[in-house]
């Protein structure tokens, strides 16, 4: 509807002044009282007029029945004469018409009610207007995964001109994840024992959904436990495959190859406690807190295997594409990056079992290429576990420190963009001597900073701006969307 | 006086061998057309080896012209390919108006814009409720809006796809009739009742279904078991129902990817005993399945028309569907229970169905003759016909589109009234800022294309094809 032929534009026919000024761009950004959200039952219900189209027609209506007024005279003669043949648009019948088609109606086919016609259209139901500040925390979420990737490139750089060296940043690595892995592990028992108050205080809560999922992953680690003696990584395809999972199974604690098994456990599981019975959470519960040692052991084991993996791989790593041209690796790598950035899962909370694992597939690939190039054995080994903590662990770690407060998450999206503009001016400017290295890494920092803040303030502000062109239509032709209460085996769509 | 008579051409992708509604639709409106002394030809595409001209009941002359098919039996849309075999077949068959059916018909689609090019009348009848949030509607809607810039008249087959229809091409409403679809109800007969002087002792009135409170109802479902006709619906609503119900049976006529989602549902609930699945059925045994039932369930999500539920009433059965697109205008109350689109309603509503049928309170043996006056195809020619009437100009302007419009000026340049290049490239225009552009170009293009064919393939070097003997023309008041 938004381009209507110049004729229709400016009419002022009624039927058509009626869809014009329901679906004119300009109205959309009036306040939100004019609108009329869309609830459930108006999607068949052909009861409720929105008070934005039956407004308009009734003041139209007024001077539209003076001009039948003065025809209806003349038409009555002809009325009788025929039947098919009378004159659409007149008011002045026996019989109201009904939006019915088994009744015979003596108007025309084309005939058109003022009053009924369209009443049923909705302009927008279900728009909630984006606001300046929830939408600028949300951007954030994607501006420290793009964060995230830049440090990893400039640690990459790093390495491949020496500048740093692998250990240190392996090093200073692993510490970061090992203190972010004791704070998580502070975070989940506090939250457990929340869990277990909150039980005890309301035992048939309504929020069953989002807890029961947290609560599926406990138990969905002893499960793994028991398989991941078992785990061992062969072949390079494998581990590529495991990362991910060894990444995830810090936080459930299982080994990479046993994880397939025991995600599709939890997640019955889940499926079961979002089910009305309570046997599962008593279960998932069962576990705690003696279990937290296991899961704390179980942590440490799978963290020296793939330690140890990633050691045995990497000298075949080295030499992986020494057959292809540096160039290709890195246009590759700004591909794999690139869909790593993209598809992403932003707005996965703590409970997603396997967030966007081709975009983590992606990046650890890109990874892998990378770290092909380097030429020492340490060096592949550094990028390679570097890039498993960025790519498969942080990113745990971040989302629980958005769940957690906003003061975390503030904090940590501030740090990032404060390392990466670092790093970023480091590499780009200084030579290797210290004052200018330190002048650049500054003037980074001082160029991201603002970078961000332009960014997500001009991004946010771009997006709400837009708003004003949103204009979805609605009415009885939508496929209807059914609400089914008991899904039982099928859970598609 | 004598009314004049058209030749009329009815042009879609979806035609026998190939069943459905609109198959049935386009056959039906034809013989009626012929029965009114019309002459009808239908153009589809080849439909495997059926290609060429065949003669059906009724004289309808069946012109399958051979394009590739590419999806859902939607030909290749070529845009221009199609156009002189076109103009041969209008010329040969004399042809004074063009009727185009579905908007998912690309044949369709060119032979309006071909139509319009050749200086013809053309209809189009819209079947289906389309969205507008998705990409596939969005195109779909762009490509109608386009063919419909130039059209004569549209009919749509409820109010609610009038509405829909009106919104997607940015129509005049008063362009728009509706007229609804119909059903042989010969072919939707109930099971003959036996005679009251046969039964040892006579009740007045005769119950509509002697049901006891311990007899089985039985329920009939024949439905594509696609996600868009409610499948997902049905599935869990049969286990709640037959829970309530003990004394309920389930037929499930139909094939479809959600089948097995049902099947899985019978497995696990143990209802093999209760619930019967027959599989696809052909349209001329529906009668068969239906019959068997008291009671018909619709759970659809989307529906223009949903001519099914009339058959069902038809053959008696008492209708308990979801009131979603058309459906709510369909059929009267007293046939109808109506439910929304979810779970709990439905099956509430299925057992205010039940509960009064037991307590004997719905006449079902009375719905053929009622559904026998409210639908017949005899009835949508006749409105058809009023329709051509209209573009063709036999009716007035005033009378056909009303005249208290006074301010209409506006519309009478959309309302297709004139076959000038130029005003037809101004309602082009209107379609958009690149795409009205794009249409006008096409618009041209389609027309450098009908001046080389006027120059290579000169009309009067083109056969007239010999008339079916035509029957005398119908009056036109007279009620049948």
């Amino acid at each position: 509807m938004a381009h209507m032929p110049p004729a229709a534009r400016d009419g002022p026919h009624p039927g058509l002044t009626l869809t014009r000024s329901a679906t004119a761009p300009i109205e959309s950004s009036s306040p939100r009282s004019a609108r009329s959200h869309l609830a459930p039952e108006d999607a068949f219900v052909s009861t409720s007029t929105s008070p934005l189209i039956s407004q308009q027609p009734t003041q139209r209506r007024g001077s539209h029945a003076a001009i039948v007024h003065d025809s209806g005279n003349e038409l009555r003669p002809r009325q009788t004469r025929s039947k098919l043949g009378s004159r659409s648009r007149s008011r002045r019948r026996r019989r109201n018409w009904k939006k019915l088609l088994w009744v015979k109606q003596s108007y025309p086919d084309n005939y058109t009610d003022q009053a009924t016609f369209l009443e049923n259209l909705q302009r927008n139901p279900r728009l909630q207007p984006y606001e300046f500040w929830p939408l600028v925390a949300d951007i954030s979420v994607i501006l420290q995964q793009v964060c995230s990737v830049t440090i990893f490139v400039v640690s990459f750089v790093g390495i491949f001109q020496e500048r740093v060296s692998p250990v240190s940043v392996v090093g200073w690595g692993s510490f970061a994840t090992f203190v972010g892995w004791l704070v998580w592990d502070n975070w989940v028992g506090q939250e457990d024992e929340d869990e277990v108050l909150q039980r005890r205080r309301s035992n048939r809560s309504r929020a069953v959904t989002e807890q029961s999922s947290r609560r599926g992953r406990p138990q969905s680690s002893v499960i793994g436990l028991s398989a991941s003696a078992t785990g061992s990584v062969t072949s390079l395809a494998a581990t590529e495959r495991a990362y991910p999972q060894a990444a995830m199974g810090r936080s459930s604690s299982t080994s990479a190859l046993s994880f397939q098994q025991s995600t599709s456990q939890a997640g019955s599981t889940v499926r079961l406690a979002i089910e009305t019975s309570d046997e599962p959470k008593h279960r998932a519960l069962s576990p705690l807190p003696g279990g937290r040692t296991g899961l704390r052991l179980g942590t440490i084991k799978s963290a020296v295997l793939i330690y140890s993996t990633l050691l045995g791989l990497s000298p075949i790593l080295k030499s992986l594409t020494r057959s292809t041209s540096s160039d290709s690796i890195w246009a590759m790598s700004f591909w794999l990056l690139t869909i790593n950035i993209f598809f992403y899962d932003y707005s996965g909370g703590v409970g997603v079992k396997f967030p966007a694992s081709l975009s983590t597939n992606a990046a650890l690939m890109a990874s892998t290429v990378l770290a092909s190039r380097l030429p020492s054995t340490g060096q592949v080994f550094s990028l390679t576990l570097f890039s498993i903590e960025v790519f498969g662990l942080f990113p745990v770690f971040r989302r629980y420190a958005r769940h957690q407060s906003w003061k975390y998450h503030v904090a940590l999206s501030v740090m990032l963009v404060m390392g990466a503009g670092a790093g970023m001016g480091m590499i780009l400017g200084g030579e290797k001597d210290g004052v200018s290295l330190w002048r650049s890494g500054l003037l980074g920092v001082l160029l991201a900073a603002l970078a961000a803040i332009v960014a997500i303030g001009g991004c946010s502000w771009w997006l709400i701006s837009l708003q004003k062109y949103k204009n979805a239509i609605n009415g009885p032709w939508d496929q209807a969307r059914p609400i089914i209460i008991s899904r039982r085996l099928w859970d598609d769509d | 006086m004598p009314r004049r008579t058209y030749n009329i051409a009815m042009v879609c992708d979806f035609f026998y061998p190939q069943p459905g509604g609109v198959e049935s639709h386009i056959y039906q409106l034809a013989t009626k057309l012929i029965d009114r002394g019309h002459k009808v030809i239908v153009i589809t595409h080849s439909y495997e080896d059926r290609q060429g001209i065949r003669y059906l009941t009724n004289g309808v002359k069946v012109f399958h012209v051979p394009f590739a098919v590419i999806y859902r039996s939607s030909s290749f849309p070529t845009v221009f390919s199609f156009f002189p075999l076109f103009r041969n077949i209008i010329i040969r068959e004399r042809i004074e108006i063009v009727h185009g059916h579905a908007t998912m018909s690309t044949l369709c689609q060119e032979a309006i814009l071909h139509g319009r090019t050749m200086g013809l009348r053309t209809v189009f009848t819209d079947h289906s409720l389309v969205g507008f949030a998705d990409t596939g509607s969005i195109l779909t809607n762009k490509l109608l809006k386009f063919t419909l810039s130039d059209v004569d008249h549209v009919i749509c087959v409820s109010h609610t796809c009038k509405e829909n229809t009106v919104l997607r091409a940015a129509l005049d409403p008063l362009m728009v009739s509706v007229i609804p679809n119909a059903l042989v109800s010969d072919d939707f007969k109930p099971l003959p009742r036996p005679e009251p002087s046969s039964l040892p002792f006579v009740q007045h009135p005769l119950p509509a279904h002697p049901l006891g409170p311990n007899d089985t109802v039985t329920i009939v479902v024949v439905s594509r078991l696609f996600y868009n006709k409610g499948t997902d619906l049905l599935t869990a609503a049969i286990p709640r129902i037959l829970e309530n119900h003990p004394n309920t049976r389930f037929i499930i006529a139909g094939s479809g990817p959600k089948a097995i989602d049902l099947q899985q549902m019978i497995e696990q609930n143990v209802l093999q005993d209760k619930v019967e699945m027959l599989g696809p059925v052909r349209h001329e045994n529906v009668r068969e399945i239906m019959v068997r039932g008291h009671i018909y369930l619709h759970p659809s999500l989307t529906e223009a028309f949903g001519t099914v539920i009339v058959e069902a009433a038809s053959c008696g059965l008492y209708v308990v569907c979801t009131a979603v697109g058309g459906i709510p205008e369909v059929l009267p109350s007293h046939m109808t229970v109506f439910a929304k689109p979810e779970e709990n309603d439905l099956v509430a509503a299925t057992g205010r169905a039940i509960a009064a049928l037991r307590a004997n309170k719905v006449r079902t043996e009375r719905f053929h003759e009622q559904v026998k006056t409210m639908y017949s195809w005899t009835n949508v020619a006749k409105r058809t016909e009023r329709v051509y009437r209209g573009i063709s100009g036999d009716i007035g302007e005033d009378e056909f589109y009303g005249t208290d419009i006074g301010n209409a000026s506006h519309w009478s340049a959309t309302r297709g009234r004139n076959l000038a290049l130029i005003d037809r490239l101004k309602r082009y225009y209107g379609c958009g800022v690149w795409a009205g552009k794009l249409f006008c170009l096409c618009v041209v293009i389609d027309y450098l294309i009908f001046v080389f064919c006027e120059w290579w393939w000169p009309k009067d070097q083109i056969d007239i094809a010999r008339d079916w003997p035509r029957k005398p023309p119908v009056s036109s008041d007279d009620e049948e």
